[in-house]
């Protein structure tokens, strides 16, 4: 999103909103459903491989929130120093080591004693902005504690150390997402954390479409784009055969933007995509035979 | 006869009294004819000559005789020195030996017979020489005389000698072996050319010197092997073979035989340039000479010709830097040597790059296919005959199992991907998904016309292909013309959806097009057919026809290259196939008749062109096929390398099959649906089929094998290739079903390579490891060991609880955590106020902590594990003096013995492996316990007591009581395997125990039994190996005399030596304390 910017903005976390529309093109009634549960409340979880599309949406749909203005009438939120009718988005990545202080906040030392400091999902909360927990079966289980009462009617953030309770501003929404196909069961998400969201399903585009995508977003021409797609089709037939995960349309966007500046086809799906998606000597010479019979 | 002759006659004939009347009358006889010829003095001394042979001896009469009697056979105008020498000679044999001097006689006049004979000195001597003053030396020499004759017309003076050398050589060893090879002597040297009779011999002789038992069989196998080698190159082959011997006297003969036999195979042509090369070794090493000779089929299955030479030379630069190196390598012995093969080679093997092209069609496809080679299809007798084309039957590709069509291995490859590429778009473009009602999207309908027209005529249909082809009255020219619009529409959509494979798909497509037959020849109608082939190769120049009926082949070639339009479907391949097929009709089938001239096509000729889009169309009734009369039959075009045998109706079939037993009875024609009948029909007027190619014998068994063989195959799930390297075999053909445990025992095979020190190089795929369940026996040895160590049980199981993990475990002084330490944050503040730089790490976490151990246990099941333990208990020294107290130690020790037999290390072994168990069970960590054994490099047996993924039960207990002293030990393998079993539990902490009672041993396990140093050797790079995947071995032995070897094997490694072997069953769950925590 800054790209086009020289110098680093720096944004506490609750400021940072979407500013320019992002390209998002939608493959279903996904728009429509998240609004409707925006408007409502409802936590929503993302369901689908990685590189779909799914933080693109939440920023998407975050844009669209803000700009839309009166379309969700309980946007009341009090504390958003930036214009009132954008819509704040909290982004998390979550990882195995992730505890619930890392999410609420923590204790830090100074000269003159502690100090409180506000993890990224209490400022979520107190800001009313969409917070975006990506991944978030890899975080410990002690953050289910957080998530269980913020998700429910009572939304509320107990903050144990502080012996706190901060009732969520009106804007805020809990947006989750989950990729099912590389969890163990080990890992899955918790039927009881699970049932306290609607569950919008992701998949890679149709060639044709992806090949839009692709096109779009790296620049190289429709027909390229499409053998790049042509190209996400064949390796995602490997899924589970060899690959652990198919090829996302992000790999192949890259692919695209090498290709944009010279790099040739075959050189730049090896790096893209070929090695990328495997260290498997044997499997990376299968996709490599794939490329080169796709591409020149 | 003169009267000097007589005088003489009456002179000598006082003399011969008292001896046989024959030998007067030989005397008599002789002297007639000598008379002619000899002077009187001459005559007196030749008579004189046999006065003295006859009284040298009691028999020595019988040699007189044989001398008158030679004497007078001899040819005319033999000279007076010539009965000299004879009569000198026999003198002198007669002294020796009078039968000898018989046969030296008997064949003398023959002998001098023989063209280009020089001296009877000289061969009377050289049969002397074999003569060594006992009866059976006299018996050779004698037979060489009677041989004489046969011998000297065929050798040179020269090659007599070498010949007499040889047979004095081998004599001095065995009489026998050298009559023998006398008696066959002038039989297989009359066999041989000239040339190479000498060096043959001096082979021979070299042979006998060094292993003279091996002589005969040369002597006797020899002659065609050395005549398999090219003349030129005769004689330094066999100098080649005889360093050999100077180097390896036991390999001499083995290392001719299987030379000559290797370069019999060659072509001669190469046989100079080979042996050449062999002597380029041979300077340094011989034996590697020969082996590169023996080897260098083999090798050249892999690397073509031009290659020999670069191999070669690889080969010698390991055998300057390392002589064992080099001769492993040449011995075909050396990973080194395999690399360089593969380098140099430019061949595809399919076992090679099957699952790269496996997965690569499944990427193509997205279908479940496995990528197999041609031969795997031919022998499922279901249709598909030859070896050498690729094909598909619906869930499986099948190519050739090698590719080596170019001298490269990229264009070799490249071609390799074609031909799956090929097979793997009939799948993706829908080839066998044709639908009788489907609607072409290029051309108009002719199907439902025909289809309504035909109605009732043939209602019972099993595949949509076969109703289809029902549609033609010839349903070959019928299925012809449809392969060809089929492949043409699948290759021009390989082309546009793949457009880096053109390049190379235009290449191969180039080649088929020259390689098709002269089309001139053939019949109009098959040149018609041809014809269209070729257009559907890009060879629109290659086409030749009639130029007076081009409009007929223009307008065939219109209608085919409308399927390279993006939208062409199946249907449109078939419906082109109609339209073709009336156009081919209208074509007879017979010799152009009209003295037209053959042309080419001109590209730029409208009449083909895309506009005439419904061209066909006005024909709407398939003519009838009727053969016109002076047409011959009509005739196939031969297939296409990379097309290969495309069987639609087949292929359609079975997929339909396999379908049907996927959705079982809601399938679209259920299994009771479909009768025998039904499908023998469709099968005998298949086109796809030739049953006469496929199965001799009458048709209506040969159908029936078929057709269960058909089901058979429609029944298998599709199988993924098999893993490399890995076969199973199993004897049982009866333990299949499910869930039924197989009573004879699985085993499965694993190949492995050894570790040669010498050559520092690995013996590829040496040893083959063959895993399999060990048998199961009781489960009392299991609870009695329990119960016998019942404390040391409970101590164990105490011990490893404690070993346990906490789940979490409290981190202090860390940089960031989940909350503030207070001590560090107490002393942080205390350097903050004392104005010093205070430390940073402040914060506890709790982490997690998971234990992720896999241990494999690998028990030495050798022999010598039988070994008694010899217990070491001596009487006590007040008991020594005492033989009364002496005696009664003695009975109690012996009333224990036989109420309870002495242990041996075995069973020591199974007992620390039963604690260990019960330890193991207690903390959870994965464990696998294998035995091995074996005896030689192909039959390591690795048995499994209890696998990795396996839950300890019943059936563990049994097969620990199994457990027993079996064979030799071959450490190398079973460490190697245990590794990649360990490999594949993916647990952090990999740890391998060997549990060993003595040294590395077995058979070819080394030069030869004694040598310690290989086997040392190749179980310390097993274990190294070992180490490099991160596994932690570690190494127990009970060997008294352990240390020796350990220090070599383990040098960096965890040992142990117990000492005390009854401690074993102590000490090994305390080992495994300390190597996991």
């Amino acid at each position: 999103m800054a790209q086009n910017q020289t110098n680093a903005v720096v944004l506490s976390a609750e400021e940072f909103t979407v500013s320019a529309e992002p390209y998002y093109r939608p493959l279903g009634d996904e728009i429509e459903l998240f609004e409707a549960a925006y408007d409502q409340r409802v936590p929503v979880l993302l369901k689908g491989p990685t590189g779909c599309g799914k933080t693109r949406f939440v920023e998407y749909m975050s844009y669209r929130l803000g700009h839309q203005g009166g379309s969700s009438k309980k946007s009341r939120s009090k504390k958003t120093n930036s214009n009132d009718s954008q819509r704040p988005l909290v982004t998390v990545a979550c990882h195995e080591d992730l505890t619930a202080s890392d999410l609420v906040g923590r204790y830090l030392l100074d000269t003159d004693g502690t100090h409180w400091i506000d993890g990224p999902l209490t400022r979520a909360v107190k800001a009313g902005a969409i917070c975006y927990l990506d991944e978030v079966v890899e975080a410990r289980k002690d953050t289910t504690v957080l998530i269980h009462p913020l998700t429910d009617y009572r939304r509320l953030l107990p903050i144990e150390k502080l012996g706190q309770v901060v009732e969520a501003a009106d804007g805020f929404l809990l947006v989750i997402s989950y990729n099912p196909g590389y969890q163990s069961a080990l890992k899955d998400l918790k039927h009881s954390t699970r049932q306290r969201f609607i569950s919008i399903e992701f998949t890679y585009p149709e060639r044709d479409l992806e090949g839009e995508i692709i096109a779009h977003e790296s620049g190289v021409d429709l027909a390229m784009a499409l053998e790049l797609a042509k190209l996400g089709e064949k390796v995602r037939n490997l899924k589970e055969h060899g690959l652990g995960e198919g090829v996302s349309t992000r790999l192949l966007i890259y692919a695209g933007r090498l290709i944009t500046k010279g790099v040739s086809p075959r050189r730049a799906a090896q790096v893209a995509v070929t090695w990328s998606l495997t260290d498997d000597q044997e499997v990376q010479r299968s996709l490599e035979e794939v490329v080169s019979s796709i591409f020149e | 006869m003169s009267a000097s002759a007589e005088e003489l006659l009456l002179r000598y004939r006082d003399r011969f009294e008292g001896f046989p009347d024959p030998l007067f009358l030989a005397f008599e006889e002789s002297l007639r004819t000598l008379d002619k010829n000899l002077s009187q003095d001459e005559l007196i001394s030749w008579v004189e000559s046999g006065m003295s042979i006859m009284q040298t001896s009691l028999r020595s009469w019988e040699a007189a005789a044989e001398y008158f009697r030679a004497s007078s056979l001899m040819p005319e105008g033999t000279t007076w020195q010539i009965y000299k020498d004879l009569g000198d000679l026999a003198n002198d044999l007669t002294a020796d030996s009078a039968p000898l001097a018989v046969a030296f006689l008997k064949s003398a006049p023959k002998v001098v017979n023989v063209p280009g004979f020089s001296s009877i000195t000289d061969w009377g001597i050289l049969g002397k020489s074999l003569y060594k003053g006992n009866w059976k030396s006299s018996s050779l020499a004698g037979q060489f005389f009677e041989a004489s004759p046969d011998l000297l017309g065929i050798l040179s003076d020269e090659e007599a000698r070498r010949l007499v050398e040889f047979l004095d050589e081998l004599a001095r060893h065995s009489y026998e072996l050298a009559a023998s090879c006398l008696s066959t002597a002038a039989e297989v040297l009359g066999t041989l050319e000239e040339a190479d009779r000498l060096a043959y011999l001096s082979f021979g002789l070299k042979l006998t010197q060094t292993s003279w038992a091996d002589s005969r069989i040369y002597f006797e196998r020899g002659a065609p092997l050395i005549q398999s080698v090219n003349a030129p190159s005769r004689d330094d082959f066999l100098q080649l073979a005889t360093r050999v011997a100077e180097q390896n006297t036991r390999a001499m003969l083995s290392s001719f035989e299987s030379g000559a036999a290797a370069l019999g195979q060659i072509s001669r042509d190469y046989h100079r340039p080979i042996v050449e090369l062999a002597h380029a070794i041979s300077l340094i090493s011989p034996v590697a000479a020969m082996d590169f000779i023996s080897n260098t089929p083999t090798v050249l299955e892999k690397i073509r010709i031009e290659a020999l030479p670069s191999w070669h030379e690889s080969g010698l630069n390991i055998l300057e830097s390392s002589l064992d190196g080099g001769e492993a390598y040449f011995r075909l012995q050396s990973s080194r040597g395999e690399d360089v093969l593969e380098k140099l080679s430019a061949r595809i093997e399919l076992t090679k790059v099957g699952e790269i092209l496996r997965l690569y069609a499944k990427a193509l496809t997205g279908r479940d296919v496995s990528v197999q080679s041609t031969a795997a299809l031919t022998e499922k007798g279901i249709g598909w005959v030859d070896e050498h084309v690729a094909s598909t039957e619906g869930s499986s590709i099948y190519v050739p199992v090698f590719m080596e069509r170019y001298s490269s291995k990229e264009e070799n490859f490249a071609a390799l991907k074609v031909f799956v590429t090929h097979q793997a778009a009939h799948l993706e473009f829908g080839s066998f998904d044709f639908d009788l009602k489907k609607p072409a999207t290029l051309f108009t309908n002719l199907r439902d016309e025909l289809l309504k027209e035909q109605e009732g005529e043939n209602s019972g249909f099993v595949t949509p292909f076969e109703r289809f082809f029902d549609l033609f009255q010839n349903r070959q020219l019928g299925s012809d013309l449809y392969e060809i619009s089929e492949d043409a529409r699948i290759d021009a959509a390989i082309k546009r959806e793949y457009g880096g494979i053109r390049k190379a798909l235009n290449q191969l497509q180039g080649e088929e097009v020259q390689k098709r037959p002269e089309i001139s020849e053939l019949p109009l109608r098959q040149a018609f057919v041809e014809n269209l082939l070729r257009v559907s190769l890009d060879g629109l120049d290659a086409v030749r026809w009639p130029k007076n009926k081009m409009e007929v082949m223009g307008q065939g070639i219109g209608i085919l290259a409308r399927l390279t339009d993006e939208n062409a479907t199946v249907e449109d391949a078939a419906e082109a196939a109609l339209r073709l097929y009336n156009i081919a009709l209208s074509v007879p089938n017979k010799k152009d008749e009209d003295d037209s001239e053959w042309s080419q096509m001109d590209p730029d000729d409208e009449m083909f062109s895309l506009d005439s889009t419904e061209m066909g169309e006005g024909t709407e009734q398939l003519q009838s096929g009727d053969e016109i009369e002076n047409d011959t039959d009509y005739e196939s075009p031969e297939d296409v390398d990379f097309r290969g045998d495309f069987k639609p109706e087949l292929v359609q079939l079975l997929m339909n099959l396999r379908d049907d037993l996927e959705m079982g009875e809601g399938g679209e024609f259920s299994q009771d649906a479909l009768t025998e009948e039904q499908l023998a029909e469709l099968l005998e007027k298949s086109a796809d089929l030739d049953l006469d190619a496929l199965l001799e014998g009458d048709l209506e068994t040969t159908t029936g094998m078929f057709l269960s063989n058909l089901l058979k195959e429609a029944g298998t799930p599709i199988s993924e290739m098999d893993i490399q390297g890995n076969e199973t075999k199993s004897d049982n053909s009866t333990g299949e079903e499910e869930g039924e445990e197989p009573l004879v025992p699985v085993i499965t095979t694993y190949y492995y390579d050894e570790w040669d020190f010498r050559a520092h190089d690995y013996k590829p795929r040496w040893c083959a490891v063959q895993e399999q369940a060990l048998g199961q026996g009781d489960e009392d040895f299991y609870e009695e060991a329990l119960l016998e160590h019942s404390g040391l049980v409970a101590q164990t199981r105490k011990q490893f609880e404690l070993m346990k993990p906490e789940l979490f475990r409290k981190m202090k002084k860390l940089a960031d955590g989940e909350d503030i330490d207070l001590d560090p944050a107490i002393e942080w503040m205390v350097d903050v106020r004392a104005g010093v730089t205070p430390a940073e790490k402040i914060y506890w976490r709790r982490n997690k902590i998971e234990r992720d151990v896999a241990i494999a246990f690998l028990l030495d099941m050798s022999a010598s594990t039988d070994e008694e333990i010899a217990k070491r208990e001596r009487p006590s020294s007040d008991v020594d003096d005492d033989p009364r107290k002496y005696l009664s130690w003695w009975v109690s020790k012996r009333r224990q013995e036989m109420s309870e037999p002495p242990k041996r290390i075995i069973d020591l072994e199974k007992e620390a492996t039963v604690l260990l168990i019960t330890a193991l069970e207690t903390i959870g960590d994965e464990y696998g316990i294998y035995g091995f054994s074996g005896y030689g490099r192909d039959n390591v047996e690795f048995f499994v007591i209890k696998d990795f993924q396996e839950v300890f039960g019943p059936q563990i207990k049994k097969r620990i009581d199994q457990i027993a002293p079996i064979r030799s030990t071959r450490m190398g393998p079973a460490i190697r395997h245990a590794t990649t079993k360990l490999n594949e539990t993916g647990a952090k902490v990999k740890i391998l125990f060997l549990l060993s009672d003595g040294r590395p041993q077995d058979h070819g396990y080394g030069r030869d039994r004694t040598e310690k140093e290989y086997a040392i050797h190749d179980t310390k790079q097993a274990l190294n190996e070992a180490k490099r995947d991160g596994i932690t071995p570690f190494a127990l032995t009970v060997d008294r005399a352990g240390h020796d070897y350990l220090k070599t094997m383990c040098e960096d490694m965890g040992y142990e030596v117990v000492a005390d072997i009854e401690s074993l069953p102590y000490r090994l769950p305390a080992l495994y304390r300390r190597l996991t925590e």
